[in-house]
């Protein structure tokens, strides 16, 4: 026998010993360092309604097709528009002629003596000369109104972006306030990371963040813009009656960290990378010096 | 390199990665160590190379986490 029995023995427990060190230390370090694999590229997507009803007469873009703000996206048949501005400009029109009339009368009744009219008649005359130009005002509002119509059978984009999932084609009626039309906005693309609440104290807001998309081996720089302060509580169910708390009668075993959304601010995207909200990705946070937990 | 690993089209925890990693050195080492003769002074070969392994794991995590940090 080369080594004693004791040493055998001793030389294993150093060893066994060691290793649950160690694997306690990478294990604090797999589960508390701040990563998540639990990440989505976001941006925001507009939903255009068309402020006017009618029959689509021409779509300008295609899908997924880059726009700039104030581009015109789709245009609705103005013809119905255009009559009803003409309707309001004859309108107001008619009601300037009335005004005129109406303060010729009272300019010719207030020229005549107190004999010759009642002061009846010399009042109902000033109230159809305001009477009138509430009318014409009105008019002129109507006017603006069908301009306005007019103006806004035109749909223009609203940010910079790129069209997504067009669904309108030419002869569709357009309902006017119901989205017919998605662009999402290219200067707001960000990245939330669904992180465990185990995570949450080894970071703060303005940390360094390097997110990784996948399948992509470029990585984006960026930054922990700001952390969510409430998420639901599935235990309870609101609502309910009587204002009181009901509370879920379920006790759980087994238990899962809940995930709280941080929000990730991108800084520097490399141009190979083209982004599309929904992409999933995996988000390291590295903490300033100095403020991390216990690790 | 914290990142999800691609195992024909499933994505897995980076863990995974690092554990198979860990074996493929553990596997290395044991047939050098038995080369060597050093299971002689052991008291528990199973024991011994199972703290083997998770030493050799931990270090793994422990050097990506430092480098990728």
């Amino acid at each position: 026998m080369l080594a004693s029995r004791t040493f055998r023995f001793v030389v294993t427990a150093i060893v066994v010993a060691l290793a649950i060190a160690a694997g306690f230390f990478a294990w604090r370090l797999y589960v508390e360092t701040p990563w998540t694999r639990d990440g989505r590229v976001r941006a925001d997507v507009i939903q255009l309604a068309p402020e006017v009803s009618g029959a689509v007469a021409e779509v300008r873009v295609k899908d997924n097709q880059p726009v700039r703000k104030g581009d015109v996206l789709f245009v609705i048949d103005p013809e119905r528009y255009r009559f009803a501005l003409t309707q309001s400009e004859a309108n107001v029109e008619a009601r300037e002629r009335e005004l005129e009339q109406r303060r010729r009368e009272l300019e010719r009744r207030t020229r005549l003596s107190s004999a010759a009219i009642t002061v009846e008649a010399r009042e109902q005359a000033e109230t159809a000369v305001g009477l009138a130009e509430a009318a014409y005002d009105e008019a002129l509002a109507a006017l603006n109104t069908a301009r306005l119509n007019l103006d806004r059978t035109t749909v223009r984009s609203p940010a910079n972006g790129h069209v997504t999932n067009l669904q309108v084609h030419v002869g569709d009626y357009a309902v006017s306030g119901k989205a017919s039309l998605a662009v999402v906005n290219s200067d707001s693309f960000y990245v939330v990371g669904y992180f465990e609440e185990t995570k949450l104290r080894n970071f703060r807001e303005g940390d360094r963040a390097v997110v990784r998309l996948l399948g992509f081996p470029e990585e984006i720089e960026g930054h922990v813009e700001s952390i969510a302060r409430a998420i639901a509580d599935r235990e309870t169910v609101s609502g309910s009656g009587d204002l009181i708390a009901n509370v879920n009668p379920t006790f759980s075993w087994v238990r899962l960290a809940q995930r709280i959304p941080v929000r990730i601010a991108l800084d520097r995207v490399p141009d190979s990378v083209r982004l599309s909200a929904g992409m999933t990705a995996t988000i390291v946070v590295h903490p300033q010096e100095g403020r991390t937990g216990r690790l | 390199m914290i990142k999800e690993i691609n195992v024909f089209g499933i994505f897995v925890p980076p863990l995974f990665a690092y554990a198979g990693g860990s074996a493929l050195i553990w596997l290395a080492l044991r047939r050098f160590l038995r080369w060597a003769g050093v299971y002689r002074g052991v008291w528990h070969p199973a024991l011994f190379n199972t703290a083997l392994y998770v030493l050799i794991l931990s270090g793994c995590i422990v050097a990506v986490f430092h480098w990728d940090h």
